[in-house]
Order: structure tokens, then C-alpha cells, then sequence
């Protein structure tokens, strides 16, 4: 692994068997995610942009290997290298046992902050679940980190005996944030961590992240569909179509060179709020974003794609260095 | 989705067989069988159960081992168990239930002759049921939280926390010409000069029967499906549909029987083929307490008298009903609800 | 400026929520005589209080133009539109006291059974959730039909026809098959386009539109947007009043914005002023706790506190408890909403000495 790098992705794959017939047999498989490498570089944010079904989601939720538990018989291809203290390790290769080991190292943050926190159990219980499997702490210990991680997300320490409901949207999300830094983790995964909150709560909880990334040192996965939210707080993008990558690269550069036609398209779909740019030139793609399971052969966005050739059936573009440090996955354009 | 169904025919073949294996291992394992049951009888000095007492101590040994041998042949005691089942199953496949001992009468003509009675009362209960628990839920549902929807839950969570049996003896008590009221026949199907009746005699007989037997048929179903019927109802009209309904300037009449009411009846109609199997199979303690003749007190009595052949017999015709309701309900949730697409 | 389509004055619609401990100091509490005298006349509010989702709201929709009410949840946003079709759950919802006058006719004097006649014919809406806003056992053609005969006496094969039409108009391809289709044979881009034929078969004056692209994809949202504003441009005197969370849909999309907070309207403004020059501090803050990708900004200025529940806003300014501005006059009294410039309406105590 290079050095710089806390976490390398290689040729990941995620495929969800169709079964159908008399004997249940598998007839077809939806490529969520299809052939997708990438690195994390230490303390730094990658952002994952894409719309609904472009199988974002599903590489976190492949990364941190908890996929099997919604879908027992997905299958996951590829390498995920993970550098701990001690040493390299390929997380797809773990039992669910020896990942186990492995998950304080590595944690997720969820969207929806009213259903991913379990409502039976008080914050404090919620937070310090984490540490009784990752930690040899003792209960004092655990309350006094519980007390710690509550002030750190923005709360108050004496809010851990109160419940999930009692909370608002947003310290909802302070409460997960606080939860999955229990264990002082490396590597976090936020899934489209502020999209259910309210444009002036998410600021906070955008910042909210910042910070602790900062004084943390994590390195950040951050996955969204709001492309100005992932351009302010990552580092690098890397925009994602029907399970392909289209365009990796520096995020400002991206934001205002984008070089793939959908990349294009899809900056240009963004509702600025600044009037004087109401009639900028806007490419409206036509048609809907087909589903994984009748993607198109060749290139995933050649339905779609306004400069589209009938080459493009013919294999899948690979990612290709346009300027330093940005690539696009198309042969037919340059930065 | 034809595949769909046709692996589900297919999946009966194999819950079948466990279902019948299982219950004629039970019932030939049990003590108790038909053969201890006869040799009974005859240590008790005979069919006709007067016995001088004293006589019965140590006449075990007045029946001779041979006659044991023959009365194990005849009830086909005489193979080992596995056999018995194969040979159970290779008559079945020929449609032979074989012969009951009780009647000495095949065990389908047996079962047949009491079918109608208990489709009349099963089939009358079910759609009585049906006809008043739907609309009294979607009334229920739009008037939620009145007076009227307080005291009909009061009403039918009393019917439903009463067993059907003891309503059906208690109204007996009151109704059946006790101490109390002479309103109605104490039971049976129809009375015994039913055939020189008049038509309307006829009809008014039967309903005159029909009456306290089907009430408390019902009794117990009315608080499922009315509340049923309610919980959806009002879900649905929580739906986001429905407030387009209402935009679109609909009547209330028109937003919830052409659209709240054709969503509330899916979770519905999917009992409908459960239904089948209970409509059958009656109800061994009502038929009991009213004296009716149908398929609920055969089975009881047959177990109770160990008529083996008859109590397999209805097994196999309960298993098939209800393994075959099931699929009936998969397919009505696939025409009610287009979204279903069983693969 | 166009005329007045729809004039709402002093609109209040008020949920009533159980709560026995406030409501024993409630009745020295209320001074709105409108909610005194409900109080005396609905056995059903015993034990309740009311929650404030819309609280004297008073804005005018021209002929022609497309209004935006922004704000976050709770703000009484999507409140008012539905007060405006008298849409509101009741219970627990009630429309306390106000007018909804419509081409000259109060909404909330007429009949229920009159306001259905303008429902869907003269005022049509069109919602968030394009995934449950259709009936899902019914057939999409049935359901556009069903908008159109429920309001016009013409034979099935016209409205058929007419649905047609309207799908076309919306861009579906193969609309005669397509009408036999359900609602899950569709994509929620293509459902919205469907909810947007239906919502306009009958060609309304005004077209109410909730959040009608929060649940899709950019580049759906997109082509929804820039339909709805094509089909309007074609019908020169209806008006949209589109609500939403999204400022950028705003400046995209508006004429002029409302901008809401607390149940309360805290400005109102021409889109480009708005966005240019902000007065009202919430707005103010809003529109700065947007990222902006064309400024390196380390920190998001994002407004301070929670978004209070709506049983328990503060006293006198809705916003104080959140305003990095506020002052004492800020927690005495409720500032009125005033115009400071022509077309232009604050409610903020800073400005009340430019007028």
C-alpha cells in the first residue's frame, strides 16, 4: 500500500444475484457496483457524488462490510486494504468474526437520523455500546468517555440518560457522529450524512464534521447526492454513474472544469441560488437514469449522453488521465 | 409468475407427505390404538358393555393369541409401521381412504355425507361475516374515535373474548326452551318431520336451525375482520393518494370507496383463501353444542372412538384445503394488488 | 403588475394538540376572540392546546407570476398552501380565522361542498412524493380521467383523449399504452409528470406545487422544473405557488419569494432583490449557510440553536432565540411586517426606522 493511503479500493464488484424460474435459479445479476478502485489518502475527504442507484451507498456499505446482513447472498469482488497499526489487511477477506476486530477502526455515519438510532435505548447506552466490544474500559471509564464524546459533538453531557425522540433532527446526527467516534476510528463513512436535515442545521453538522475530522486526524469517506455540500467539504470527488465511476480528480477542479459529459450534465442540473445565473446554459439530459438491472452495455451513460457514439456499446471507457490528478472514464473528451 | 405458482403446486407434494407422516406416526404410536380398544370390549365381556363385575380381573388370557394375531391383521397392525404408511399412501394415490371402522362404510362416502352441513353453516357464517364486518369497519373507519365506534369495538372485542361455544350454550340456555324463552329449536340440522313440511315450512325450518349455530360461528371472526377492515381503512387514508384524491375536488364518498376501500381490501381479500379450509373444516365444539351432524363433530368423535382411517381421512382433505387456500390467496393478492409480482 | 388572483388575509390554521398542563393556563392566554369562541363551541379541543403552524399570514398571488414560500420544517410552509385548498386535516387541524379570497370569493365562507368544485378545476396541486401521490391500484389513465370527468360532463372517450393529451403535453412517450399502466410501471421522474398532466388537465388558474422535485434526482428535478415552467408560460394568467426548502429551486424557478419562520412570514421580496441584498437576519442566515464552490471557505456560517418545536416558540420575535442580531425589543414585543422598499416586506425590529 502507499504509504499515504489509509484505505485502497481495488476492481471492487457488488453483485446481487436475480433468481427466477421454477427452480429459483440464478437467471441474470444487478451490477451495483461494477469494477471500482479508488484510494483514501490519510486525513483527507473523498467525496462519492452521484443520483439515486448509482451504487454510492452500496461501496460503503461494501467497505465496512455490512452488506451481507441486509442481502445474505450479495457477492463482493475486489480488494479493500486497510492500514491499521498492525499492518495491512484486506478487509473483504475477513470472517465476520475477524471484521469484527476490525470495526473500531472503521465506522459509519447513517442519513436518516431518525431511524438508525435504536429508540428503546438511551443516548448514553447508544454511544457507549461501541466501547463494550471494542474496549477493555470499565463502566466508569466508558461514562466518563460517553460525558466526553457528547460535549466534543455539541451536547451536553447530562442529555445521556434522555432518548432518541427527545432530540431534534440535527443532535440526532450529533448523537451518530458522537457514536461512531467512540472508538476512535481512523477511517470514517458518512452516508449522505445531512441530507435529511434542514438547510440551516446542516451547516452546523457540516462544520460539526470538519472540525473532528481535523482534530481526529480521520480520513473521510463522504457520500452525497448534493454536489455543492460534497465540493465544500471533500478534498477530492469522484462522481459515480450506474455503478462506475465517470470522474475522479480535485474537487474544486471538478466543480468548475467538470470534463465527462455527465459530470457536466449533472453540475449543470444543480439550482443555484444566485438569480443572475438563471439562464445559464443548462444541459437537461432526457429520459431517467436506467436501472441497474437493464444497464446499458459498454458505457452506463451512453442513453443518455449527448455526445454519445455507437462505439460506446462496445466496452467499458476506463478511467484515463486527463490533466494531473483528474481523470474521466470517456475517450472522446479532454480537460 | 406462472413458474411462481407452479413451484408452489409443486411444494404441496413434499408438505404433504410430512404433514400425514407425521400425524399417522402420532397416531399409531399413541396407546389407545383400535386394537386395545377392541380387546377391550371383549375383556369387558362383550360388545354389549354389561359385564358382571369381578369377571373381568385375569381374562386376558381368554383371548387367544391367535385371535390377538387376527385383530392385528385386520386393522393391519400386523406389518411394521413404515409399511403401513406406504401402504396408507398407495391407496390414497388410488383415492381409497379406505374403510372406517366405526361405520363400516368407506371412509369417503363417510366424510361426504357430512359435507354440505358444514359448507351450509360454514359458508352462511363466512359471508354473513363478510357482509356486515366490512362496511361496519369502513364506518367504524370514518367515524373513528365517535360513540358508534366505541361501542361496536366494546361489542365485538366482547364477542370475540367469549369462545363460540360457550355463546352457542348460553344462547341455548336462554333461547332453547329452558327456564327462559322458547325461541329457538335446541339444535340440530332441521327438525324431524322436516320432510312433511310444507316449501315455506321448509325454509322456515331451516332458518329457524340456522340461527344460534351460524351466531356463534360468527362470533369469534367479527372482531378480526371488522378491526381489520378499520386499521386499514384508516391507514390508507393517512395515504399520500388520498389527499391527491381529495385535491382533484372528489367527493368524500367517491375518496374512500373508489380509493381508500380498493387499498384497504388487499390485506382482506389474502384471507379469503385461508378462508376456504375453515369454511369446511366446521367447528367441532358449536356442532357439539347444537347437536349438527357435519365434519367438526365427525372428526371429534373419530378421534375419540380412534377411527383412524376417518381421521386421516379428514386430514388429508383439511391439508390439501388449506395448502391449496394458501396459493388461492397468493394469486387474489396478485389480482387485487398490481403491484405484486411473485417471481 | 398582473391582478390579484388569490389574496390571503390574516390566515390562521392552527393544530390542536393534547396537553393537560398548558391548557389549564391557556384561557387567560388567548386574546384572538376567533379562537375564543372555537374554544366555547368544539367539545373536541377540551385538554388541548393549539399549535401555531400558520399565524396571521397575509400575501397576495398575482395573474401570471410564480411564487416561492420558503423555509425549513415546521415553518408553516406547506400549512398555508393547504389552507388554501382547505386541505387541512381536521382534526387535529383547524383554519382558526383569516380569508382566502379567490377571483373575488372567500374560500373559507363557501360550503365544502362548493370548494370541491374548485378543487382540481380552478386550483390544482402537485406534491413531494411522486412515489406514494398516486393511488397504486388504480390506472394511471383512470386517475387522469377521474380529475377531468369528476368537473366536466363530457363523454369517457373525450376525457380519454383529453388524458392523451395531457400526457403527451408532459412528455411521456406512448401515451395511449401507457394509460393502462400503473403507477409502479413508472419512474418517480415519469409519476411526477403524471401528477403535473393531471394537476393541469383542467387548465387551473393556480397551481399549487409542495416540494414537487425534494424527492427526485438533479437531473429529474431539472427537467421537472423546466416543464412546469413551460406549461406555464403557455397559459399567460395562471399563477404557480411553488413551495419548497431549496433556494437555489427559488432563484431558479421565482418571481417573487416568501420567506417563512415560525408559522410567521418574515419577508417578502422580488427573487433577485432577495438574493442580492437580504434583510431579514433569518434569511440572512440561511442563505449564508449555503456552501458556495465559488468562495474557499473553511467554515459554513451556519445559524446558531435548533429550529424550535412548534409548541414551544418563543415569545414575542420567532426567530430571537436563534438571531445573532437580537436585542431586548427583540423578547418584549413581535415586530410588524413592514415594507421598507416598494414590493418589499420585512418583520425585524432593525428595520422599523427606515420606513
Amino acid at each position: 500500500m502507499n504509504p499515504e493511503n489509509i484505505l485502497e479500493i481495488k476492481d471492487l464488484k457488488v453483485k446481487f444475484p436475480v433468481t427466477g424460474g421454477l427452480f429459483l435459479r440464478k437467471v441474470a445479476e444487478v451490477k451495483a457496483v461494477d469494477g471500482v478502485s479508488f484510494n483514501l489518502k490519510k486525513g483527507e475527504t473523498l467525496g462519492l457524488v452521484g443520483e439515486s442507484g448509482c451504487g454510492k451507498s452500496t461501496i460503503g456499505k461494501a467497505v465496512i462490510n455490512i452488506l451481507k446482513f441486509s442481502s445474505h447472498d450479495v457477492e463482493i469482488d475486489g480488494e479493500i486494504w486497510m492500514k491499521t497499526e498492525t499492518g495491512e489487511i484486506d478487509l473483504n477477506k475477513l470472517s465476520r468474526s475477524e471484521m469484527r476486530k476490525h470495526r473500531g477502526n472503521i465506522q459509519m455515519i447513517f442519513q436518516d437520523p431518525y431511524s438508525s438510532l435504536n429508540a428503546r435505548m438511551s443516548v448514553g447506552q447508544i454511544i457507549e455500546e461501541p466501547l463494550l466490544y471494542h474496549t477493555n474500559m470499565n463502566k466508569k471509564e466508558r461514562e466518563e468517555r460517553v460525558a466526553w464524546l457528547l460535549e466534543k459533538v455539541g451536547l451536553q453531557a447530562e442529555q445521556s440518560k434522555r432518548y432518541p425522540h427527545e432530540f431534534s433532527g440535527g443532535q440526532r446526527q450529533r448523537i451518530g457522529i458522537a457514536r461512531a467516534l467512540s472508538t476512535n476510528p481512523k477511517i470514517i463513512i458518512a452516508d449522505e450524512p445531512v441530507s435529511a436535515l434542514d438547510v440551516s442545521i446542516q451547516a452546523q453538522v457540516i462544520n460539526l464534521l470538519q472540525d473532528l475530522q481535523e482534530e481526529f486526524d480521520l480520513s473521510l469517506l463522504f457520500i452525497a447526492h448534493d454536489l455543492s455540500v460534497v465540493e465544500h467539504i471533500s478534498s477530492r470527488i469522484a462522481v459515480m454513474y450506474l455503478g462506475n465511476f465517470c470522474e475522479v480528480g480535485d474537487g474544486y477542479r471538478i466543480y468548475h472544469h467538470p470534463i465527462h459529459p455527465y459530470s457536466k450534465a449533472l453540475l449543470s442540473a444543480v439550482p443555484l441560488p444566485n438569480p443572475k445565473l438563471k439562464n445559464k446554459e443548462r444541459i437537461i439530459l432526457t429520459g431517467d437514469v436506467p436501472t441497474p438491472m437493464n444497464k446499458p452495455s459498454g458505457c452506463g451513460f451512453r442513453t443518455r449522453c449527448p455526445i454519445a457514439k455507437p462505439e460506446c456499446a462496445d466496452f467499458i471507457p476506463p478511467l484515463e488521465e486527463k490533466e494531473p490528478g483528474h481523470f474521466a472514464a470517456c475517450p472522446y473528451v479532454s480537460a | 409468475m406462472t413458474t411462481y405458482f407452479i413451484r408452489r403446486f409443486l411444494l404441496i407434494i413434499p408438505t404433504f407427505l410430512g404433514i400425514t407422516l407425521v400425524t399417522f406416526l402420532i397416531l399409531q404410536i399413541v396407546p389407545g390404538g383400535p386394537l386395545e380398544m377392541e380387546l377391550m370390549k371383549i375383556r369387558m365381556g362383550g360388545s354389549d358393555g354389561v359385564s358382571e363385575s369381578g369377571s373381568t380381573s385375569g381374562s386376558t388370557q381368554n383371548i387367544p393369541q391367535s385371535a390377538i394375531e387376527e385383530l392385528q391383521k385386520f386393522y393391519g397392525f400386523d406389518k411394521p409401521i413404515h409399511e403401513r404408511y406406504i401402504l396408507w399412501l398407495g391407496n390414497l394415490l388410488k383415492l381409497d381412504l379406505g374403510k372406517s371402522y366405526v361405520y363400516s362404510e368407506p371412509v369417503m362416502d363417510v366424510i361426504t355425507s357430512r359435507f354440505p352441513i358444514s359448507i351450509y353453516f360454514g359458508l352462511i357464517g363466512f359471508i354473513l361475516t363478510y357482509i356486515v364486518c366490512i362496511p361496519l369497519g369502513v364506518y367504524k373507519a370514518v367515524k373513528n374515535g365517535s360513540k358508534f365506534d366505541f361501542i361496536t369495538s366494546a361489542l365485538v372485542f366482547a364477542g370475540y373474548a367469549i369462545p363460540g361455544f360457550a355463546f352457542g350454550a348460553l344462547m341455548l340456555v336462554l333461547f332453547g326452551g329452558g327456564s327462559f324463552w322458547d325461541v329457538f329449536p335446541l339444535g340440530g340440522f332441521r327438525s324431524s318431520d322436516y320432510e312433511t313440511l310444507s316449501l315455506s315450512g321448509k325454509i322456515w325450518d331451516q332458518i329457524h336451525h340456522t340461527i344460534l349455530p351460524v351466531a356463534s360461528y360468527m362470533i369469534g371472526s367479527f372482531a378480526t375482520l371488522t378491526i381489520l377492515t378499520k386499521n386499514s381503512v384508516i391507514e390508507n387514508l393517512s395515504q399520500d393518494y388520498i389527499r391527491t384524491a381529495f385535491s382533484k375536488g372528489l367527493t368524500e364518498k367517491r375518496v374512500i370507496f373508489g380509493h381508500a376501500l380498493r387499498n384497504s381490501l388487499i390485506p382482506i381479500s389474502t384471507g379469503l383463501g385461508h378462508a376456504i379450509s375453515l369454511v369446511l373444516a366446521g367447528s367441532i365444539l358449536i356442532e357439539k353444542v347444537f347437536n349438527i351432524n357435519g365434519i367438526g363433530l365427525l372428526s371429534y368423535d373419530s378421534i375419540i372412538q380412534r377411527d383412524y382411517p376417518v381421521v386421516m381421512g379428514i386430514l388429508v382433505i383439511s391439508t390439501l384445503l388449506l395448502l391449496v387456500g394458501n396459493i388461492l390467496s397468493d394469486i387474489l393478492y396478485a389480482i387485487v394488488d398490481p403491484r405484486i409480482r411473485f417471481k | 403588475m398582473h391582478k390579484k388572483l388569490v389574496e390571503i388575509k390574516n390566515l390562521k390554521t392552527y393544530f390542536f394538540v393534547e396537553d393537560t398542563e398548558k391548557q389549564k393556563s391557556l384561557h387567560q392566554e388567548i386574546s384572538d376572540p376567533a379562537l375564543m369562541d372555537l374554544y366555547k363551541t368544539d367539545k373536541y379541543l377540551k385538554n388541548k392546546v393549539p399549535a401555531k403552524a400558520v399565524d396571521d399570514v397575509s400575501f397576495d398571488i398575482y395573474e401570471g407570476e410564480v411564487l416561492g414560500i420558503v423555509g425549513e420544517s415546521g415553518s408553516g410552509k406547506s400549512v398555508t398552501a393547504y389552507s388554501i385548498t382547505r386541505l387541512i386535516p381536521d382534526p387535529p387541524g383547524k383554519i382558526v380565522s383569516g380569508e382566502i379570497i379567490f377571483k373575488g370569493k372567500d374560500l373559507l365562507k363557501i360550503s365544502f361542498e362548493e370548494m370541491k368544485k374548485y378543487r382540481g378545476n380552478e386550483i390544482s396541486m402537485i406534491f413531494q412524493e411522486p412515489m406514494t401521490s398516486l393511488n397504486p391500484v388504480m390506472k394511471i389513465g383512470d386517475q387522469i380521467m377521474e380529475a377531468i370527468l369528476n368537473h366536466e360532463e363530457i363523454p369517457k372517450e373525450k376525457a380519454e383523449k383529453k388524458a392523451i393529451e395531457m400526457l403527451t403535453l408532459v412528455g411521456i412517450p406512448s401515451p395511449e399504452k401507457r394509460l393502462k399502466d400503473y403507477p409502479h410501471q413508472f419512474s418517480g421522474g415519469m409519476r411526477q409528470r403524471v401528477m403535473i398532466a393531471m394537476a393541469l388537465a383542467l387548465h387551473p388558474s393556480l397551481l399549487i406545487a409542495d416540494e414537487p422535485t425534494t424527492a427526485l434526482d438533479v437531473t429529474i428535478q431539472a427537467q421537472i422544473l423546466e416543464l412546469m415552467l413551460r406549461l406555464k408560460k403557455e397559459r399567460e394568467d395562471s399563477a404557480i405557488l411553488l413551495i419548497t426548502h431549496n433556494l437555489g429551486v427559488v432563484a431558479e424557478t421565482c418571481d417573487r419569494v416568501i420567506v417563512m419562520y415560525g408559522g410567521k412570514i418574515q419577508e417578502i421580496s422580488e427573487v433577485d432583490p432577495l438574493f442580492e441584498k437580504p434583510l431579514h437576519p433569518y434569511t440572512v442566515g440561511l442563505l449564508s449557510s449555503l456552501p458556495n464552490p465559488d468562495l474557499p471557505m473553511e467554515e459554513l456560517k451556519a445559524i446558531p440553536g435548533n429550529i424550535p418545536h412548534i409548541l414551544e416558540l418563543p415569545k414575542a420575535c420567532k426567530f430571537n432565540t436563534r438571531c445573532t442580531k437580537a436585542f431586548d425589543k427583540c423578547f418584549e414585543t413581535e415586530p410588524e411586517l413592514l415594507e421598507v422598499e416598494k414590493n418589499r416586506f420585512v418583520r425585524c425590529h432593525l428595520y422599523e426606522n427606515e420606513k
